[in-house]
């Protein structure tokens, strides 16, 4: 909402017969000015572009070097040889599937119950105007800015006097002090998007509000509940601090577990460790492919629209 | 628009107002245990001398909050500063350059934004790897390039020099960063109407002009929640700095972050980590208040 005070006006329909109208110097100036920006344009690409793929490319490389290459100074830029004996060598690690599994579990109960929860509360903000609600609001979105650090210091003496350290509850429900508010805030901005005439023709069809949310409203915001869902998964996966803390190797996730794996040891075995960063993108790369169109909204869960 | 969900015409027990609470009722229930009550409680055991392994806590007044205002608040508070003022400046620059070329019309700027998105995507630990490596002091491809180059004499140990560390940290974080801001300054730009360029262009405005007269009006909106959300998520940034540098080398890259873990659960002193969580939390609540000032202006959250 904060972009779209102007309304985008179809271009090229609009452009041409402007272009037509418009004085001959002005149009000289434009065309050498658009000129000058495609070249501006490319060389910003290019540099940013190479700059900050780099990395990147690097982090293949590396992934695909044997051990002796990866330690030979000065590195070459460009490999002579590569092999996959990196990633055979996590497949053997047990360790390392025990993390996965628990990644796997404990994102995947994180994103179904930050959902489900999300989706009431989103749907009460966005159909119902009653008193609070605004206040209610603000608490959501302002407290996935408070630190995670000090909220982690208290959840961890709260789960250690119920017992529910090193277990995937903890982790659960950690995970959701972050995705919550993001699912929130997203679906909210789904439901405002179903028209409330559609809700007040199922009233009158008899339908109790109920039924009208299970079987009219939410078949029609399930892609934005996938979406929100996959959101909610991909922070789950990423998160560091809860997991690193709140369990140790038995249900830890991937991310602190790939640091007390690789980091530390005497001679880190980076070639093998880079192998493991790409594997753990791997999921969180592929969920952003499908989410692509829910992006921007997304990213600001909710609080930035385009 | 005031009430817009359907009256209750048979039989509805409940009104619109307590139905709409009760919907509510597991998420504010899930979000009073595992938000409200822990940072509340926080707050209090900023008072109290307790330690994380042992059960029970004695009331010492305000003597946590003076140990860290006799020793530590302020270089923290100065690298925190640091920090976060680097990580959200320098990927805004970036992000807003590539936002303004993409935007220009160029081919396949749709594939390059998906491929610029890759390093804000990866998991913050892949990221923290990957630099680590990058910034290796023995076999860093960083220093075999800027050796070849003649820019160094020696291997540097980016990441072991108090004067180098904070800057890899900030380089860090600023190529995680970058991608997100782009795509929202990109989003913001992409509404920016033409004819309104064409106009400018017809009265004689150059391209510069044109910028701070046309675009940035615009986009100032997208342009300063982005930066106070990053600078919001900067000042509480924890992942990056703990793996790459852990705080260290002699405490040059510690924030409130790594500061409040260290004391809870390397020194196991809950009081001294809550007191710092708590005067950290209050300057973050200045940042959230403007955050909510700014989107209430803007009308978004009706």
């Amino acid at each position: 909402m904060t972009t779209t005070t102007t309304t985008p006006l179809p271009r090229d329909e609009k452009a041409a017969p402007m272009a037509m109208t418009t004085p001959r110097p002005a149009r000289r100036r434009l065309r050498k000015d658009l000129v000058r920006s495609r070249i501006a344009a490319w060389s910003a690409v290019l540099v940013i572009g190479a700059l900050g793929m780099l990395p990147v490319y690097w982090l293949l490389v590396t992934a695909l070097s044997t051990p002796g290459q990866a330690f030979q100074f000065p590195p070459k830029l460009i490999p002579t040889e590569i092999t996959f004996s990196n990633f055979s060598a996590l497949a053997e690690n047990d360790q390392l599937f025990t993390y996965l599994v628990n990644s796997m579990i404990v994102a995947t109960i994180t994103a179904v119950l930050s959902v489900v929860v999300a989706t009431y509360m989103g749907y009460s903000f966005s159909k119902f105007r009653y008193r609070g609600r605004r206040s209610l609001m603000h608490l959501v979105l302002a407290s996935q800015m408070f630190p995670q650090a000090l909220l982690l210091v208290t959840l961890y003496t709260v789960f250690s006097s119920f017992g529910l350290l090193n277990t995937y509850t903890a982790l659960v429900l950690s995970f959701t002090t972050f995705t919550m508010p993001l699912c929130v805030w997203m679906l909210k901005g789904i439901f405002d998007t179903i028209p409330d005439a559609l809700l007040e023709a199922a009233s009158i069809d008899g339908a109790s509000r109920w039924r009208t949310l299970h079987s009219i409203v939410a078949p029609l915001a399930a892609p934005g509940m996938i979406a929100a869902g996959l959101f909610a998964f991909v922070r789950g996966w990423n998160d560091f601090i809860f997991a690193l803390t709140l369990a140790d190797k038995e249900k830890q996730t991937l991310p602190p577990g790939l640091v007390s794996t690789y980091i530390g040891e005497f001679q880190t075995a980076w070639p093998e460790l880079m192998a493991a960063s790409l594997v753990v993108s791997v999921p969180v790369v592929v969920a952003f492919m499908f989410l692509q169109r829910y992006l921007v909204g997304g990213m600001t869960a909710g609080s930035v629209k385009s | 628009m005031s009430t817009s969900a359907p009256r209750q015409k048979h039989g509805g027990r409940l009104s619109n107002g307590a139905f709409a609470l009760l919907l509510t009722a597991p998420g504010l229930a899930l979000f009073a245990a595992i938000i409200v009550y822990p940072l509340v409680s926080a707050l209090f055991t900023g008072f109290f001398r307790q330690d994380l392994r042992l059960p029970g806590r004695e009331f010492v007044g305000l003597e946590n909050f003076t140990y860290w205002l006799d020793s530590g608040f302020g270089t923290i508070l100065k690298q925190t500063l640091v920090f976060t003022v680097g990580a959200t400046i320098v990927p805004f620059l970036i992000g807003f350059a590539l936002a303004l070329a993409l935007n220009s019309g160029l081919k396949g700027s749709g594939f390059l934004r998906g491929l610029f998105l890759f390093p804000w995507v990866i998991p913050g630990v892949v990221v923290s790897f990957l630099w680590m490596w990058i910034f290796n002091a023995n076999y860093g491809v960083l220093n075999g390039i800027l050796l070849e180059l003649g820019f160094i004499e020696e291997s540097v140990s980016w990441l072991g020099k108090p004067g180098t560390a904070m800057l890899a940290v900030i380089i860090t974080k600023t190529w995680a960063s970058f991608p997100w801001m782009m795509v929202m300054l990109l989003a913001g730009l992409q509404t920016v109407p033409k004819e309104l360029h064409e106009a400018a262009a017809m009265d004689g405005a150059g391209a510069i002009r044109r910028f701070f007269a046309v675009t940035w009006p615009q986009v100032r909106g997208v342009a300063s929640i982005v930066l106070l959300l990053e600078f919001i998520w900067n000042f509480q940034h924890f992942d990056t700095i703990y793996v790459l540098t852990g705080g260290g080398p002699a405490g040059a890259t510690e924030t409130f972050a790594t500061a409040v873990y260290q004391s809870a659960f390397k020194g196991f002193d809950l009081g001294r980590a809550t007191a710092l969580g708590g005067l950290w939390m209050l300057l973050l609540l200045v940042l959230v208040a403007a955050y909510l000032w700014i989107t209430e202006r803007k009308g978004d959250a009706r």
